[in-house]
């Protein structure tokens, strides 16, 4: 007969119940901001790493760039956020040598979806939007739940303060409710304007929002850099 | 799910130049199925005042009797109208004599006072937490998206027909990303003179 | 229908699986009364780690006691130590937990040097396993209960990088840990505002006032600690014990 108060001879076969505890997600907040136009795409994401009341740092980069035309932005649990991108970096590096090629934004965009998938029962507890010029060269956004639901977009925010800002993207970008919507395209300007305006306004409301903004512009040119302040209280 | 959040219902109120703005929604429906869409939030307690209760339906009724009753009583005692302000100090007061039991009710309150025609617009929560800022207020379940959207359109000293545009395309983006609020909507814009009040088309999903 | 005291068949052999059911290994199942438990809070612990960079190196410091509870137990628990000739750490958090962990970091550096390929850690190269360490053991749900903060030069640039219990990890010019993230941190941040480039006197300077400062205010604090630094051209030196100087004149309210 088995004794009480001794632990399984084989403890990772083990059918035994575990009491645990410990909350392994945290959350350190954080938005990203997307928006896709014909032959261009902008992603942005505030700069600030929180939790709770405090701020860890004021200088953290939530953009990934996984190729040329393709560029991840994270919310979320910053752990789990470090995990993904790094396996995903080594995934786009495989895949460029298997196949002697960059892998596209759509595959990027697949590939993504599964990996968070595989970790349905244990998640990576992460806002992501991906976002990249697709095969045409025509911008495109991806959004995703933390178990890989996947989305495309023309725009998204996403985040801590998605809730405040998807609106307006709809209202802004998407034209919604206006009695005569544009019939013009998107242009990089209104794009680039429009995403530092709704993040104004998501820092005045959403204490994990804040510090600054850092801006990536995708286009068949490449992809250039911007940040801009934001408050910092 | 908060109790708050069981009916659903979105709400806003805005100052302007001489005016002030209040709009809702018009659902009423239990959790996730829509019952009905003529359903007032919103409710005048004077010529230039009106109190929005978004929050549990069957409280938004009372609070509103409750509060009538109670601006009945002031108004008759005192032989004047009630101002805006001291109405808000009512229903804080109302609100805050059921601490430990309260409404689940955050009301936003919108008018002009009765002598200076002064704007005035505050929300609270469902204890009575004062809340008297100088530029838009918000209520019920799509208050994040709310914030948002008024964060960015609302501007100081808008005219009233500016200002109805501001809140009503606040107010519809906002509830047309809450499953729980939208299927129409009302908006009071409050001058001096007069008062407009418009009920918008909207989505119905 | 056709045998109402119908009962159930014998078993198709004994001491094995139910048909269509898995082999149980033996020992495998223990009694449901007794579940593995896990570290699921510290014990033995110490307090805040400060830690700031300056022009030329970082400097990290930590107080020399290790907590029991509100029992001040062990005064002697150095917590700021040298890994190599490039890298310093300190640790706040469960003090067993951090010696394990130190263990076999002091195990990967001899490692390292029996390659004998003249390579030396990098403290990019440790903060970013040091990552993956604490990932791992908080996916195992048995965290090791520890914030550590990596300070070192890298090509001739000073670092300075943390990483707490779930594997959040992040590098800046300030980091400070535990109490120290609510009363240091904001005096070394302004301080940096205002100056921007600090020299080795000048941090030196402020790690002081925030230890007497901490010192005043945490109650699991300690007035002898330790300062570890790493410069360009001094390179590591871990000195103390540092006696906080007090004063509790104001204290006597006579």
């Amino acid at each position: 007969m088995m004794q009480t108060g001794i632990r399984p001879y084989y403890p990772d076969y083990s059918t035994v119940p575990v009491e645990r505890q410990i909350n392994p997600y945290a959350d350190n907040g954080g938005s990203v901001v997307a928006i896709a136009g014909k032959d261009f795409v902008v992603i942005g994401a505030d700069t600030r790493l929180s939790s709770g009341f405090s701020i860890y740092t004021r200088n953290q980069n939530k953009l990934f760039p996984l190729s040329e035309t393709t560029v991840l932005g994270c919310s979320g649990c910053w752990c789990d956020t470090l995990t993904l991108t790094r396996i995903l970096k080594s995934r786009m590096q495989m895949y460029h040598q298997e196949h002697n090629k960059n892998m596209s934004t759509t595959a990027a965009a697949q590939m993504l979806s599964t990996m968070l998938y595989y970790k349905r029962f244990f998640p990576y507890y992460i806002s992501n939007i991906l976002v990249g010029l697709d095969n045409e060269g025509k911008g495109c956004v991806y959004s995703y739940d933390p178990v890989g639901h996947c989305e495309k977009a023309t725009y998204r925010a996403g985040g801590s303060a998605g809730a405040l800002l998807q609106p307006l993207l709809d209202n802004q970008i998407g034209q919604k409710n206006l009695q005569k919507p544009s019939q013009e395209d998107l242009t990089q300007e209104k794009a680039l304007s429009t995403l530092k305006d709704v993040f104004i306004s998501a820092a005045e409301r959403d204490i994990y929002t804040g510090d600054s903004v850092l801006i990536k512009i995708i286009t068949k040119d490449g992809t250039k850099e911007e940040t801009f302040d934001l408050r910092r209280d | 799910m908060s109790i708050l959040a069981y009916n659903g219902g979105a709400m806003v109120a805005m100052k302007g130049e001489n005016c002030v703005a209040i709009a809702a929604d018009r659902r009423f429906g239990i959790q996730a199925q829509t019952v009905a869409t003529n359903f007032e939030k919103v409710f005048e307690m004077g010529p230039h005042l009106f109190v929005g209760l978004p929050g549990l339906a069957t409280d938004t009724q009372t609070v509103m009797e409750k509060l009538r009753f109670r601006k009945n009583l002031y108004e008759l005692k005192e032989n004047r109208r009630i101002s805006p302000k001291v109405f808000a100090a009512m229903i804080s007061n109302m609100l805050y004599e059921k601490r430990f039991g309260p409404f689940f009710v955050e009301p936003v309150v919108a008018g002009l006072a009765p002598d200076t025609f002064e704007p005035y617009i505050c929300n609270m929560d469902l204890i009575g937490c004062l809340n008297e800022p100088s530029d838009f207020v918000v209520g019920g379940t799509a208050s994040a998206q709310l914030y948002g959207m008024c964060e960015s359109l609302w501007e100081p000293n808008l005219a009233p027909d500016d200002l109805f545009e501001t809140i009503s395309q606040a107010l519809i983006n906002a509830f047309d990303r809450d499953a729980i609020s939208g299927w129409g909507a009302t908006v009071y814009i409050v001058e001096k003179d007069k008062v407009t009040i418009r009920n918008l088309k909207t989505r119905m999903d | 229908m056709f045998n109402s005291t119908h009962s159930a068949p014998p078993p198709f052999w004994s001491n094995g699986p139910a048909p269509g059911a898995f082999y149980n290994f033996p020992g495998t199942v223990a009694p449901v009364t007794n579940p593995i438990t896990h570290t699921q809070s510290p014990v033995t612990t110490s307090t805040s780690i400060v830690s700031i960079t300056y022009d030329k190196g970082v400097l990290i410091a930590g107080d020399l006691l290790a907590s029991y509870g509100s029992l001040a137990r062990y005064k002697n628990c150095p917590r700021v130590i040298e890994i190599n000739p490039n890298i310093i750490m300190g640790a706040g958090g469960d003090y067993a937990d951090f010696q394990y962990v130190k263990s076999f970091i002091e195990q990967k550096i001899i490692d390292e040097d029996c390659l004998d390929d003249g390579l030396k850690m990098k403290p990019k190269s440790l903060y970013c396993w040091l990552t993956r360490i604490m990932y791992q053991r908080r996916s195992k749900l048995d965290p090791f209960w520890n914030n550590l903060v990596v300070g070192g030069i890298q090509d001739g640039v000073p670092f300075l990088g943390t990483v707490d219990k779930l594997g959040t990890a992040y590098t800046d010019k300030v980091i400070c840990t535990g109490y120290g993230a609510h009363i240091a941190l904001p005096v070394l941040r302004d301080a940096l505002d205002k100056k921007p480039n600090l020299n080795l006197n000048e941090a030196k300077q402020l790690i002081k006032k925030c230890m007497e400062v901490l010192f005043y205010r945490d109650a699991r604090s300690y007035p002898k600690y330790q300062l570890g630094m790493i410069d360009v051209d001094e390179g590591v030196k871990i000195e103390g014990p540092i006696s906080v100087e007090e004063n509790w004149n104001i204290a006597y309210m006579t």
